[in-house]
């Protein structure tokens, strides 16, 4: 008979291609496809808008009906042939994950492809990564299922892919991880962790392979100077905290309106979008059009007055409002950080003006500014500060950013209680789960149901008898037994009482219980109420001890204390 | 009992997974390859495109054309938008706008990706230098000089460095532009015009030992450049070599008949070698008859400038004391009276100029000859 711990090729064999390994190395290949994608993705926006609106400066017809005229066409794509690709990408993502077990149809990316592509390349207000998400979720979901791949796998495909679509899209593998864990996923694993950095980073290299290491903006040399700055940087959190309530306001009570409105409306929606957002070209601001990352460049360098920066900031959420609420596919994460950088580089504009004697970098303030947005609009604060910093490359406007967001996220919070994703999803008729909800969600603890040691506890070398006499004072029909040399167990009176009977009132507990008594598990006072819920079925009484101590006993738990408390907290 | 070695299925790991792992790989190398295909048109097209407006925007450039240049090079940048030469370009058209700062903005971007980049660190010192904030310019043309140049990089430092010079020169400091102007003299090779330019630089900064020597040379390479030789005569004159000056001036004129500035100096110097009794090769009769003259104009000019001053009163008594004797033939009987005459011409001069002021030519010229001889 051969040795346990031989070597076995078979062994091996599986153990690499344990699904949970497999999955991870599915993920890399989900990344490469998904940043393939991308990049085809990326070719078709620039092709649309070089034959849409041509090379150059557009004349005033092309601006004016290049938009319209795709739009369109748009509807009628939508409507007859990608009802799918309207709506969120995120959203969508989650309905997949929540709700169909990680299926979303190839049909949905295609449809996204093109319409996207088109309404971009138009010069429609809304920008290429949502639709990149969501094709990237799409096609993991595909090839989780021609691989039949176990429902838990399946249900985390699609955010795998999601991942790696936003991060080629975004150019930026952390924020996009973030983003995935903090508004779709919810939770961190160290499996889904590593599968959505594996896709992330493999997207990220493809991406990066075709269309160069540079990130989206060149960043200017960034830095805060003086603490004093801070003010101005909270200045530009409450106005972008604002200016998210604004523009998410305006998408929540307009999105529902347009989308009731009749059908023959729905075919001409993205062409009146498109045609406002041309008329707004032809008036002296082409910057509007499209994901306007050419433009955030240029305001992060200085090339805008502040009163200019204000204007466009002001023009592209009314562009990105019209775009995005006439159902043209399309994603709001690049018009959400052109309005931040607009916004940031107008109040550093105006500081520069009140203060001329201080130095100013329209970059900082920019790159600050777009943190606030996507903290304020997204409602996602951790990747809003990690977004900055690895599109910055610069760690030393971490203070700002961080005091920006925070400004920003609280004043859209307590205008606009309910956040954008959550919103477009409950007007789509899905329930999904909201993240910021279950972010705040207050968790119930061990500690808030425990009771207090209030009955004496046995020892094992008490003897039956004298367990029985103490029982008998005992206010639970259970008792907790502290063993030796540690652990725990119960006995119940019942259990006592048919001892005495049986006539072993002189043996010990230590005897009666066996040599392998089943031991109790012990809880802590701060682990979460759902815990205790393991053991409290099966044992009718849990301690409760130290975490520091673990012979100090801090409490009791019982079935009925937990149900107690659940049914107070549903009250509450 | 001889249990029956236990057989595990290893078709389905080896049937399913590899399988689908070899697939998809396939599949990744396929569609890798496809989107490569269509990456090489795409990128061919878009930098058509970009070489296409950027040469549009070279063109509007060289006109001057600064605002279409601007809108060029930014389509150029769309689709090129990491392009330096192209962000170049559209900084100098953003400077030819007077955008300085917006100029700047892409300058600095590119200046930090190539902090060496000569042309760069160059358009960056013009703008510091235009917004006068002068320790940026003098560090950026610092970094031009030391720094790298795409052709013929000896030449485009020299330049820079004469520019550095004129722009020390117009902000008055002197001292720096001197040590400049030494560093670039050490360095201009056999270029004619870099000599000539080293020349005028020489000499509006008053060293005209160097800028005598540096037209020289620029002359040697270009034996009939009218501009050095004007040079040149002017730097002579003002050495008081009046005899070189006049062969310099004599021969710019020639070759620039239309210099006004040339024919005047050239006029002033012929005037302060007739003055000069002291010239070489004149003779005994020459050099007394100047004597004479310069005495007499001497005489006319205390006569023009009565002044209550002394120091006058005494010339005026020693000019009296001393003019019976100069006549021809005192002079040709003493001719150590000329040098006498002239001790007594020149301080003269030099304080009735000083009181009065400079009237005549001749006295203009007296004073030259003056300082000449008095130096020695």
């Amino acid at each position: 008979m051969a040795p346990r711990d031989a070597f076995n090729p078979l062994r091996v064999w599986r153990s690499v291609f344990r699904e949970d390994r497999y999955f991870l190395v599915l993920s890399v290949f989900i990344g490469i496809f998904s940043g393939l994608s991308v990049v085809l993705f990326r070719f078709a926006i620039d092709w649309c808008s070089l034959y849409l609106l041509g090379t150059g400066a557009p004349s005033r017809e092309r601006l004016l009906l290049a938009p319209a005229l795709t739009g369109l066409l748009i509807a009628v794509l939508v409507i007859h042939f990608f009802p799918q690709s309207r709506g969120s990408g995120v959203n969508q993502t989650k309905a997949a994950l929540y709700i169909y077990n990680g299926y979303i149809p190839l049909r949905t990316a295609i449809g996204k492809f093109i319409t996207a592509a088109l309404a971009i390349g138009s010069g429609q207000s809304l920008g290429p990564e949502d639709p990149s998400l969501q094709i990237g979720a799409a096609l993991a979901s595909t090839i989780g299922r021609k691989l039949r791949l176990s429902r838990d796998n399946m249900r985390l495909i699609a955010p795998v892919g999601a991942a790696a679509g936003l991060a080629a899209a975004f150019n930026a593998p952390i924020a996009a991880v973030l983003f995935v864990i903090e508004e779709v996923i919810g939770r961190w694993t160290a499996g889904i962790l590593g599968s959505v950095v594996l896709s992330a980073v493999s997207s990220v290299v493809v991406m990066r392979g075709f269309m160069g290491p540079e990130p989206l903006f060149r960043i200017p040399p960034v830095e805060l100077q003086r603490p004093s700055e801070l003010i101005a940087y909270s200045i530009l959190g409450i106005g972008g905290g604002l200016a998210s309530v604004a523009f998410s306001s305006g998408i929540a009570t307009l999105r529902p309106i347009f989308r009731q409105m009749s059908l023959w409306t729905q075919y001409l929606q993205p062409a009146v979008a498109g045609l406002i957002i041309g008329v707004i070209a032809v008036l002296g601001a082409p910057q509007v059009m499209g994901a306007g990352y050419v433009y955030i460049d240029e305001a992060m360098h200085g090339q805008f007055t502040w009163q200019f920066l204000a204007i466009l900031a002001l023009l592209k959420i009314l562009a990105t409002l019209v775009s995005f609420v006439s159902g043209t596919p399309g994603g709001m994460f690049a018009p959400t950080l052109f309005i931040g950088a607009m916004l940031g580089a107008s109040v550093g504009g105006v500081e520069h003006m009140l203060y001329p004697h201080l130095s100013w970098s329209p970059g900082t303030f920019a790159l600050v500014g777009m943190g606030v947005l996507f903290a304020g609009f997204l409602r996602c604060p951790m990747t809003s500060v990690f977004m900055v910093l690895e599109v910055s490359g610069n760690y030393s406007i971490i203070l700002p950013v961080i005091i920006a967001n925070t400004i920003a996220y609280f004043i859209s919070r307590a205008l606009q209680p309910t956040a954008i994703f959550d919103a477009l999803s409950r007007q789509d008729g899905l329930e999904l789960p909201s993240m910021e909800e279950q972010r705040e969600e207050s968790i119930l603890r061990v500690e808030d149901a425990m009771e207090l040691p209030t009955d004496p506890v046995l020892s094992a070398e008490d003897s039956v008898d004298r367990a029985a006499r103490i029982a008998a004072q005992a206010k639970h029909d259970a008792l907790l037994v502290r063993l030796r040399p540690s652990g725990w167990s119960t006995i119940r009176k019942s259990e006592l009482k048919s001892l005495l009977d049986a006539g072993k009132g002189l043996q010990t507990l230590e005897s009666v219980l066996g040599e392998e008594p089943d031991p109790v598990p012990s809880l802590h006072p701060d682990l979460p109420l759902d815990t205790a819920l393991r053991y409290v079925d099966r044992w009718p009484v849990v301690p409760v001890v130290n975490r520091a101590n673990l012979k100090e006993l801090e409490g009791v738990i019982t079935q009925r204390d937990v149900l107690e408390r659940y049914r107070d907290f549903g009250e509450e | 009992m001889t249990s029956e070695p236990r057989r595990l299925d290893v078709s389905p790991y080896l049937r399913r997974q590899p399988v689908t792992l070899a697939l998809l790989t396939g599949l990744a190398v396929v569609f890798f390859l496809a989107v490569s295909a269509l990456a090489r048109i795409h990128d061919a097209q878009r930098e058509s495109l970009a070489e296409r407006w950027a040469q549009r925007g070279v063109d509007n450039l060289d006109v001057q054309q600064f605002k279409s240049a601007v809108e060029d090079f930014r389509t150029a940048l769309l689709y090129s938008r990491d392009n330096p030469a192209y962000r170049l370009s559209l900084a100098e058209a953003l400077m030819g706008l007077k955008r300085d700062d917006e100029a700047q903005a892409y300058l600095v971007n590119l200046w930090e990706r190539e902090p060496e980049n000569g042309l760069i660190s160059l358009e960056l010192a013009r703008i510091a230098a235009s917004k006068n904030d002068t320790e940026q310019a003098l560090r950026y043309y610092h970094n031009a000089i030391y720094g790298t140049w795409p052709a013929d990089a000896e030449a485009q430092r020299r330049k820079t460095r004469l520019e550095l010079i004129a722009y020390l020169m117009r902000i008055n400091a002197r001292p720096q532009a001197e040590a400049e102007l030494i560093d670039l003299a050490a360095a201009v090779g056999e270029n004619p015009a870099e000599q000539e330019q080293l020349g005028r630089m020489f000499a509006s900064d008053g060293d005209y030992q160097r800028a005598l020597a540096a037209f020289r040379a620029s002359l040697r390479l270009q034996h009939h450049d009218a501009a050095a030789m004007a040079g040149a005569g002017a730097a002579a004159y003002q050495l008081g070599r009046y005899v070189e000056a006049e062969r310099f001036l004599e021969e710019a004129l020639a070759a620039n008949p239309g210099d006004a500035d040339v024919a005047q100096r050239l006029k002033r110097t012929d005037y302060v070698l007739h003055w000069d009794p002291f010239r070489q090769g004149l003779g005994q009769d020459e050099q007394n008859h100047i004597a004479l003259a310069a005495f007499a104009a001497a005489g006319a000019r205390l006569e023009t400038c009565k002044t209550p001053d002394a120091q006058e009163q005494q010339f005026e008594q020693q000019w009296t004391k001393l003019r019976p004797r100069m006549t021809e033939r005192g002079l040709e009987r003493n001719p150590d009276l000329v040098n006498t005459a002239m001790n007594l011409v020149f301080p003269i001069e030099k304080e009735t100029a000083g009181t009065c002021g400079a009237q005549t030519e001749t006295d203009q010229a007296l004073l030259l000859v003056a300082s000449l001889h008095q130096e020695d």
